[in-house]
């Protein structure tokens, strides 16, 4: 487990490096942004009220753009998951059948490896990318506060990142599971990438139309909190979206037991 | 007696959906033996060694493989496999050595280094190449280093020489040799009559996923099949060529053209034909498939396939 864990964080390292800088570099703009936005203080909330209803109801807090929650939330949690989800599912989905689907697979499931190890070796090698990046993000936030400030402790600061990078799991392992299921890697990543951004439009939606919200409840952005975190993690829904990463990653370990590796290119949608 | 059994096979059966690839395969590979596994395209070869490492599951059938449950003891038995698949596939974005340390790391770290330099040498392979810069055979190479690196016990290998020009193909029966010397077994998929008949001890042949024959590789002359093409200066009767045991005329074209097949040994229909005023003669070896379905036509064996759906049949 050990060597796959290296070998496949060697393998992402330039989407880890590639990921990070751009990370970094996107929070030192918005950060350095910070102060002007204070500088505006009512005149901001009052050119939001002047927003199609529409478009508002997409960043919860936005009338509290000027504080340092409301900052964060609207410019940086509201959206970075499904952002950086385009890594993590893309990732997720080709973990083990993007492999299969290359034919190295089979070489390497030869080797004196078992196949949880092999699993469980690469999912923690996503999940620790993952963590690099959000260290990252977090770290460009945090570094700078005191200077533009932004009146918030790094253990603060670190506390969304937390929920973020169990959404950011949760749908990594909901499109390992899919490739488990469906005949290509690039099946489930697109459906995951569906379901994501399905998800992010219906709790828009559902701001606007209450009738939308007890449909949100069964959802998992329902349960993300974004950059409210800040003033306080709700302990009970992180702990939710992590436990449903590893009951999908466990699931998809389960089928990874039980498949028949093949030795390359996608299956088919025949029922065989 | 079953120690001296590196590889039991007892009623494989393998589907994929509709598709029998194994039809009940019955197989033993003595330790230290070298045993060629013959058989044309599609035979089930691939699926057969594959079955053995627990990389597809079978739908019924026992297999022991150097004493152990492939199923159950996986890792244990991949550890003292060493394995070459049919369709190589490596990642491109790591050198050779690269590669070879990433297996070595999977293997525990216990290849000998200077072993897979001296293999590397043999096999005249650079071993800082980017894997992506590597031919087809470089890449074979590559694949037979990682299976041979870790001295195994059992080396399975899918067509280890497809891809390679003959003088590698030389290399790679004497390493072959040499692992075999050195007390490992060898078990080796092909559908080259000659790849087979020049290094196996023992042979085995499957058709339509079920083992036909096995036999001493002397044997396989008996399979061999190779198609003439013949030109001749003059108008000829060709009837005391025809009449020669184990030819038959495939093709007359006019009386100064002709084709003919001969089945095994080619030294009868060589002293005939010195008898010929031949203008031109090309010398074709068929394919195994071909050569199977000769064997089968003319009643020598009966065909598995037939056998299977008469089987169906009761």
């Amino acid at each position: 487990m050990q060597a796959e864990f290296k070998h496949m964080l060697r393998r992402l390292r330039w989407q880890i490096i590639g990921w990070s800088l751009g990370v970094v570099l996107y929070d030192l703009l918005l950060a350095f942004f910070y102060p002007s936005m204070v500088d505006m203080g009512d005149a901001i909330i009052d050119y939001i009220k002047a927003f199609p209803q529409g478009m508002v109801a997409f960043f919860e807090n936005i009338y509290a753009i000027a504080t340092p929650m409301g900052y964060l939330d609207v410019y940086f949690f509201s959206y970075m998951h499904l952002i950086i989800g385009i890594l993590a599912i893309g990732t997720g989905a080709g973990l083990l059948a993007g492999d299969e689907e290359r034919g190295t697979l089979d070489l390497v499931m030869a080797q004196p490896v078992s196949r949880s190890g092999l699993f469980w070796g690469r999912w923690t090698a996503l999940l620790a990318a993952l963590v690099i990046i959000l260290a990252a993000g977090w770290l460009s936030w945090a570094l700078p506060s005191r200077s533009i400030g932004m009146d918030l402790t790094w253990r603060q600061l670190l506390l969304p990142f937390l929920p973020l990078l169990a959404v950011l799991m949760l749908f990594a392992s909901l499109a390992l599971l899919l490739s488990m299921i469906l005949p290509a890697a690039r099946i489930a990543g697109m459906a995951t990438g569906a379901l994501l951004v399905g998800n992010y439009l219906l709790a828009g939606l559902a701001n606007l139309n209450e009738k939308l919200q007890p449909v949100m409840k069964y959802t998992p952005l329902h349960y993300y909190q974004g950059g409210t975190a800040v003033e306080g993690l709700e302990l009970c829904w992180l702990l939710g979206l992590l436990a449903a990463a590893l009951l999908a990653a466990a699931a998809a370990w389960l089928l990874f037991l039980r498949r028949d590796i093949r030795v390359g290119g996608e299956r088919s949608w025949k029922l065989t | 007696m079953k120690d001296a059994l590196a590889i039991e096979i007892k009623g494989l059966i393998k589907a994929y959906g509709p598709v029998q690839a194994l039809r009940g395969v019955n197989l033993e590979v003595r330790r230290g033996e070298i045993l060629g596994f013959l058989g044309p395209n599609g035979a089930g070869k691939t699926t057969t060694i594959r079955c053995l490492l627990d990389l597809i599951r079978p739908q019924s059938g026992q297999m022991r493989v150097l004493g152990l449950d492939p199923r159950k003891d996986s890792v244990a038995l991949r550890s003292r496999v060493g394995y070459l698949p049919g369709e190589l596939k490596l990642e491109g974005n790591l050198t050779v050595k690269e590669t070879l340390r990433y297996f070595d790391n999977l293997r525990g770290r216990r290849s000998d280094w200077r072993y897979v330099r001296r293999l590397a040498e043999q096999l005249e392979l650079d071993l800082e190449k980017p894997v992506k810069n590597l031919s087809k055979g470089n890449k074979q190479k590559v694949g037979l280093i990682q299976a041979l690196m870790s001295r195994p016990e059992l080396l399975l290998l899918d067509e280890p020489t497809s891809g390679l020009d003959p003088l590698m193909q030389q290399v790679v029966y004497r390493l072959l040799r040499e692992a075999r010397a050195g007390g490992a077994t060898v078990f080796f998929s092909s559908h080259v009559i000659s790849e087979v008949e020049a290094i196996a001890e023992r042979v085995a042949i499957i058709r339509s996923g079920v083992i036909v024959e096995e036999a001493e590789p002397g044997a396989l002359i008996n399979m061999s099949l190779r198609r003439f093409r013949l030109r001749f200066r003059e108008p000829v009767d060709i009837d005391p060529l025809t009449a020669v045991e184990g030819v038959t005329l495939v093709e007359r074209k006019g009386d100064r053209e002709a084709t003919l097949q001969v089945e095994g040994e080619v030294d009868g229909f060589i002293k005939a034909l010195g008898a010929f005023p031949v203008s031109d003669l090309q010398s074709d070896h068929l394919s195994l498939e071909e050569v199977f379905l000769a064997y089968y036509k003319n009643g020598q064996k009966n065909d598995p396939r037939e056998e299977q759906e008469d089987a169906g049949r009761v």
